[in-house]
């Protein structure tokens, strides 16, 4: 019985052996961690070269560069938010639109502030049209003004050459007028704009400030269009002014010359 | 027989174990990549000299021409756009030129042009070159005063009341309306000197917006003086009406002395 048991103690240990035998070949002969880290593998060095080598180059190539680059860049941003576009800076112009806006404001009422000053009836009609500055008002002034100045004289009051001219006069005289009240509505109309973009302006950035600029200044080329068109009228009316007087010193030429001859057959008719 | 036995025992023994030192050789053989290391060597050789050689070449080629061209934007915005020097003498001429020319024309502005020499003309003009819009309720009756009141109805003909009042009427608007325009001009010309002011110490990124207010202060003077024509096409048209009202009236008397002078030779 003992025997049998020695046996098969025997043939246990005799089998664990060989495993952990062949344990111990499979062992030596895998690339374990263990070894590379002894540096018992040639391989090994080579991978330590090549290593630092990226490494250098990382140093140098890569990091070398991009910390020249991150630094160049941080100097360009201190250089635009110090110098370019400080901060202060641009509230202080924010700051500038919104002290505007009140005195624009101001304007504004001062130029609503009533400058009437007819006193009877026929006047002050047309004087409220004149300064209504509503466009919608165009009839009322050629009615009042026809009401207060008188229309063109019949035919037979008057020849047709100065008919013509009273007519011609009338129309440019009204025209003037109805311009007047066109070029207030416009400069409302332009005031208004105006303070509307000085608003925009106390919250602009500096690049959003170009874009109002290019808007203002479109407005600005539509008001000096304005303008002119307005200097235009002005210049029709002393045009007609100067040839209302040219006119009138024609027919009073002309009727001097009739009057002397009319004069002399009546003198020449007394004698005989 | 039993040494045969014993034999033949021992032998399917060493066959067994044999069997079992052959499986673990043949798992050690298969798990050992000896072969596979050889090949490894060459591949992590090659993949370093991939690595290097792409860090050397486009990685780092390209960062050194970066490198390169930020310095050089960074260099050409602070010596060519913004050189700081310029920015500063800039800010001086700003400040140079409002201390040579603010005082002239404030003098200049300071003149003061009333030329009147009676007492109520010198009132009137005193009151109409006082640039004080709360001042223009008293222009009617300095005016009248001045100029007489419409004379009354049994003087002059209703035609004739009614273009003196649309006469003085104009003229009353447009004096009103001028003290009002110089009252603005003043605030306007605070405005100029406040963007000047703001100019002396904008910044290259602010100086825009400082232009886009004086675009705007722009504008509103571009309406004040529209205001200011309309005023002036009122005279005008207003002065071309009278004229022509007179000529209609003495048409009208004209036609009227001829009749009568022609019945007065066609009964002698």
């Amino acid at each position: 019985m003992n025997r049998l048991t020695l046996s098969r103690l025997w043939k246990f240990l005799r089998n664990a052996v060989a495993a952990l035998c062949g344990l111990v070949i499979v062992i030596a002969l895998l690339p374990s961690k263990a070894r590379s880290q002894l540096g018992l593998d040639p391989c090994c060095a080579m991978m330590q070269v090549g290593l630092n080598t990226i490494s250098g180059l990382l140093r140098n190539s890569v990091a070398m560069p991009l910390g020249s680059i991150q630094q160049s860049q941080q100097q360009s941003a201190n250089f635009e938010q110090q110098v370019v576009f400080p901060m202060a800076a641009i509230s202080q112009a924010r700051n500038m639109a919104l002290q505007f806006e009140g005195q624009f404001v101001q304007m504004r009422q001062l130029f609503q502030l009533p400058v009437a000053s007819a006193t009877l009836p026929m006047p002050q009609m047309l004087e409220q049209s004149l300064l209504s500055g509503n466009p919608g008002a165009m009839p009322q002034i050629t009615s009042s003004y026809y009401s207060l100045y008188g229309a063109v004289m019949p035919p037979a009051n008057a020849p047709q050459p100065v008919r013509n001219m009273v007519d011609m006069a009338d129309a440019e005289a009204q025209a003037a007028m109805k311009k007047a009240v066109e070029i207030d509505a416009l400069a409302n109309l332009e005031l208004q704009a105006a303070e509307q973009i000085n608003q925009q302006l106390q919250t602009t950035a500096p690049g959003t400030s170009t874009i109002l600029e290019a808007e203002t200044a479109a407005w600005l080329v539509r008001a000096n269009a304005y303008t002119q068109s307005a200097m235009a009228e002005l210049v029709r009316v002393r045009s007609i002014e100067l040839a209302n007087s040219s006119g009138q010193l024609k027919f009073s030429a002309s009727h001097a010359a009739t009057l002397q001859t009319t004069g002399s057959q009546v003198l020449q008719q007394g004698v005989q | 027989m039993k040494r045969i036995s014993n034999a033949v025992t021992s032998l399917k023994g060493g066959v067994a174990r044999s069997k079992r030192l052959l499986a673990v050789l043949i798992v050690a053989v298969v798990l050992a990549p000896t072969a596979l290391r050889a090949d490894g060597i060459g591949d992590i050789l090659s993949l370093f000299h991939t690595i290097t050689s792409t860090l050397q070449g486009p990685i780092g080629e390209a960062l050194s021409e970066m490198r390169k061209v930020s310095a050089a934007v960074n260099n050409f915005r602070q010596q060519i756009i913004w050189p700081l020097a310029l920015i500063n003498q800039t800010r001086s001429f700003v400040s140079a030129t409002r201390a040579r020319y603010t005082g002239l024309m404030s003098q200049i502005e300071g003149i003061k042009n009333n030329s009147a020499t009676l007492a109520l003309p010198m009132q009137l003009e005193s009151m109409f070159r006082g640039a004080q819009s709360g001042s223009i309720g008293q222009i009617p009756s300095l005016y009248t005063q001045v100029y007489q009141p419409v004379a009354l109805a049994g003087i002059a003909q209703p035609v004739q009341r009614n273009l003196m009042d649309i006469d003085d009427a104009m003229s009353m608007d447009s004096l009103k309306t001028a003290m009002v325009s110089d009252q603005t001009t003043q605030g306007m010309l605070t405005l100029a000197d406040s963007l000047e002011q703001q100019a002396m110490t904008a910044a290259p990124g602010s100086a825009s917006m400082v232009t886009a207010q004086a675009r705007v202060a722009d504008l509103e003077t571009q309406a004040q003086l529209a205001k200011m024509l309309a005023a002036q096409l009122r005279q005008e048209a207003t002065k071309l009406a009278h004229q022509n009202a007179l000529l209609k009236q003495r048409s009208v008397a004209t036609q009227s002395l001829q009749n009568q002078i022609q019945q007065v030779l066609a009964h002698p």
